[in-house]
């Protein structure tokens, strides 16, 4: 048996596992180190700085000293920081390639606190920046927008924002005005005038009246009534132009007119409708009274969970475990049995942590993180409790990241009891919420990008106050003075980086029926200023459009007198020689008949008067 | 590689006990067939180290058996997949799959399980007839085999040198 036996061999092996093993131990360390802040600063899209990872035996695990999250929006800040954590590793699932974290304590644990140096990753280039910043600018205008329109706005603060209907087609009208009056100026200008059309009468006189003297004679007149008819053809056309450019000129600033008198009507409307100054709109005033308040803390919320949901959760991790899942196929398959240790390939069972916030701390619990959720068949949860708060009787958050099927859904609800809200700037005409119990029950829930959420916050025993003196802020005051209790439920629905927000409260009822009368007379007189303020706008386009309107009408009307005069004298014609022989002969031939018929008559009546005579004095005779 | 070959075929040729090679083969057909980075593999590396068996000889069975595995791989899948989900085996393996140690064995992986079934039953089978093929050829094929003209003509090349070498 003994020749069977190597010791040497035996002593080469006990060597070789030594040195292994010592190499693992001193290489460990920098290696977590490593992998932390590469992997780490990849997911944070910031730097992620460890200031020591050292290995602990007994339990078998990791401690991490000073890590640092540096905040990709604000790199002078880090995002979190601990001064230690100690992870409990299990060491068998290490063989496997398995990292099993059963319990990780953190310690020295604050968020938002001051960096020496840049967080910045050396590879974010500078468009990223920029756009980023243009974003963050873009978004600051929109919330700036978002409050500006939560605020009572005056009539000149809304027209001075609003593009208006009456000032786009005030500037198109002015414009047009101007182009037409100047076309009708022009056609005006090149028309014939009264002394034109008295010689263009005389000349016709001067042409066709007396006789031709010869065929040169008439020739020459032929010629010069021509060109007298070319000319006056001419101005007709001129004058069938103007009064074109000056109909069409006349209906299109009739239009426009048209346009732009209805544009301050339409322009109160839209005005109206945008800044809800109707009954409904005004007498919601939970969104004008804690809009800010409740988008505050929607943002805060979001922007925390944006920033911890790589941590916790990973939709890359599930896209990959499918990959690993292929190829393992080609190498065999491991066969999972029922048990209650299911081993992903990286789980921490537990995360506990105290978070400090100005009303106390709030102690963390955060269960089963795991990119593989369902191998472990669990979603990641979070518990966080309150302890010791000031002002507040009690604080529960409860969180299920369950994304073991495709899409993932987050489940949080959050209860607060008995949480004493003291001057609390309400930030409307002066407001003060002096003292109230607040209780708030919230539940969200996010599937595949879109938002769901709701909160009902309860307030009792409230008091109101005022330090305005306006008229509003005092009926305001006098109105919620009455008012011991009132609820306030908020909503928000729709993609979780914009989700449309609702807030609604049985405030307003309560408020409505006492404000209501005085919101009516702001409201009129809003209404009242913004019409005088639209027509003044309105007058200041139309300038003398009217004088301009019956100038055109006038010229319209003498240019048919024109016409019709210039009409008369272009159908005349000149007769020919020959013509005018003919008639001149006819007319002395009427000439002779006329004095034969003339000559005739007198012998008849001379006759006539004979015989009268002749019968005078033979009755005189006849008498005597 | 030559080294290696040499090693063996010096193995082959000495006062070494035919068994110490056959055993030499037999643990390299598991280290080959089944996974190399399986813990059951410390343990063959582990005795092949402290038994006396030729060293170069199981280094080399494992490279040739790691070739085979190639081939026998889809057989050795089927094989576990088999074991792994058959019916009246579930309560054991489910026992099995409790524990950590075991777990890290990766004995729930159908290709592991598989070839090291195919391994532990084709051990003794394999101890045996490579056994009676080393003695064979050392009574009856080496003698032959000296004979040989292409014999002599490698006794006359480096290899038989370097083998030399070894052997002196």
């Amino acid at each position: 048996m003994k020749q069977w036996i190597r010791w040497s061999g035996l002593a080469g092996f006990v060597v070789i596992g030594a040195v292994l093993v010592l190499v693992w131990l001193f290489a460990a360390g920098p290696i977590i180190k490593y992998s932390i802040e590469t992997f780490g600063s990849q997911a944070a899209k910031a730097k992620v700085e460890v200031g020591r990872v050292g290995l602990t035996f007994d339990p078998f695990g990791i401690e991490i000293e000073n890590l640092q999250v540096a905040n990709a929006d604000k790199p002078m800040e880090n995002l979190l920081q601990f001064e230690r954590a100690v992870a409990d590793i299990e060491l068998l699932p290490l063989l496997l390639g398995k990292g099993i974290v059963n319990e990780v304590a953190l310690t020295g644990l604050a968020f938002s606190t001051t960096r020496q140096t840049s967080g910045a990753l050396d590879n974010v280039d500078d468009a990223d920046e920029s756009s980023s910043t243009e974003d963050k600018s873009e978004s600051e205008d929109k919330d700036a927008n978002t409050l500006s329109q939560q605020a009572l706005p005056t009539a000149d603060e809304l027209l001075s924002r609003e593009p208006l209907l009456t000032e786009q087609r005030g500037r198109a009208f002015k414009n047009s005005y101007e182009t037409i009056k100047s076309d009708s100026d022009k056609a005006i200008a090149a028309l014939p005038d009264s002394k034109a059309l008295a010689s263009y009468e005389d000349e016709f006189n001067r042409i066709t009246s007396g006789k031709f003297d010869s065929i040169e004679d008439f020739q020459q007149r032929k010629k010069e009534f021509d060109a007298l008819k070319k000319r006056i053809k001419q101005d007709q056309k001129a004058i069938s132009e103007a009064s074109k450019v000056l109909s069409n000129g006349k209906t299109e600033l009739q239009n426009q007119w048209s346009d732009l008198q209805k544009a301050p009507s339409e322009d109160f409307d839209n005005l109206k409708n945008k800044y809800k100054l109707d009954g409904n709109g005004v007498a919601n005033l939970s969104r004008l009274l804690f809009g800010d308040k409740v988008g505050q803390w929607s943002q805060q919320g979001l922007y925390w969970y944006e920033k911890a949901r790589p941590f916790l959760i990973s939709d890359e991790g599930d896209a990959q475990a499918q990959a690993e899942i292929e190829v393992v196929r080609n190498k065999g398959r491991f066969v999972h049995y029922e048990t209650d240790r299911p081993l992903p390939d990286f789980l921490i069972r537990q995360v506990n942590l105290a978070v400090e916030l100005d009303v106390g701390q709030v102690a963390v619990k955060v269960f089963d993180i795991t990119h593989q959720q369902h191998v472990i068949d669990r979603p990641t949860r979070i518990i966080a409790t309150g302890r010791e708060l000031k002002d507040i009787q009690s604080l529960d958050l409860t969180g299920s990241l369950d994304h073991r099927a495709t899409p993932g859904k987050d489940v949080f609800d959050l209860t607060i009891k008995g949480m004493a809200l003291n001057n609390y700037d309400v930030g409307a005409m002066g407001l003060k919420l002096d003292r109230s119990e607040l209780g708030i029950i919230g539940h969200a829930e996010l599937v595949a990008g879109e938002l769901d959420a709701n909160t009902t916050a309860q307030f009792t025993r409230a008091k109101f106050s005022s330090k305005d003196k306006t008229q509003v802020a005092i009926e305001m005051a006098k109105a919620l003075a009455k008012i011991d209790r009132f609820d306030i439920e908020a909503e928000a629905k729709g993609e979780l980086t914009a989700p449309g927000v609702s807030i609604e409260s049985d405030l307003d009822t309560q408020l409505s029926q006492a404000f209501s009368q005085r919101l009516k007379e702001k409201q009129q007189e809003l209404e009242v200023q913004l019409k005088k303020s639209l027509n003044e706008k309105l007058l200041s386009y139309a300038g003398d459009y009217k004088e301009q309107l019956q100038a055109m009408d006038l010229e319209s009307g003498s240019l048919g007198d024109k016409q019709a005069k210039l009409k008369q004298l272009a159908n005349s014609e000149l007769s020919s020689f020959q013509d005018q022989q003919k008639a001149e002969a006819k007319r002395k031939l009427e000439q002779k008949k006329k004095a034969e018929q003339d000559k005739a008559k007198a012998k008849v009546d001379e006759k006539k008067k004979q015989l009268e005579k002749e019968a005078k004095d033979k009755l005189k005779n006849l008498f005597n | 590689m030559i080294a290696m070959l040499a090693k063996l075929l010096k193995a082959l040729n000495s006062d070494s006990a035919p068994g110490q090679i056959a055993l030499a083969f037999a643990l390299a057909l598991i280290t080959g067939l089944t996974p190399l980075f399986s813990l059951h593999n410390v343990l063959i590396v582990f005795i092949a180290c402290i038994v006396r068996v030729n060293f170069g000889a199981f280094l080399l069975g494992t490279l040739f058996f790691s070739g085979l595995a190639y081939l026998l791989d889809p057989a050795a899948i089927a094989l576990g997949e088999s074991v792994l989900t058959h019916g009246s085996a579930q309560t054991f393996l489910t026992e099995l799959y409790q524990s950590d140690f075991w777990r890290a064995t990766r004995f729930n992986n159908t290709l592991v399980i598989g070839s090291l079934i195919i391994a532990l039953v084709a051990f003794i089978p394999v101890l045996l007839i490579s056994r009676w093929l080393i003695s064979a050829y050392r009574n009856k094929l080496m003698v032959w085999v000296d004979k040989l003209k292409i014999t002599k003509l490698l006794k006359a090349s480096k290899f038989y040198k370097v083998y030399q070498a070894l052997a002196d």
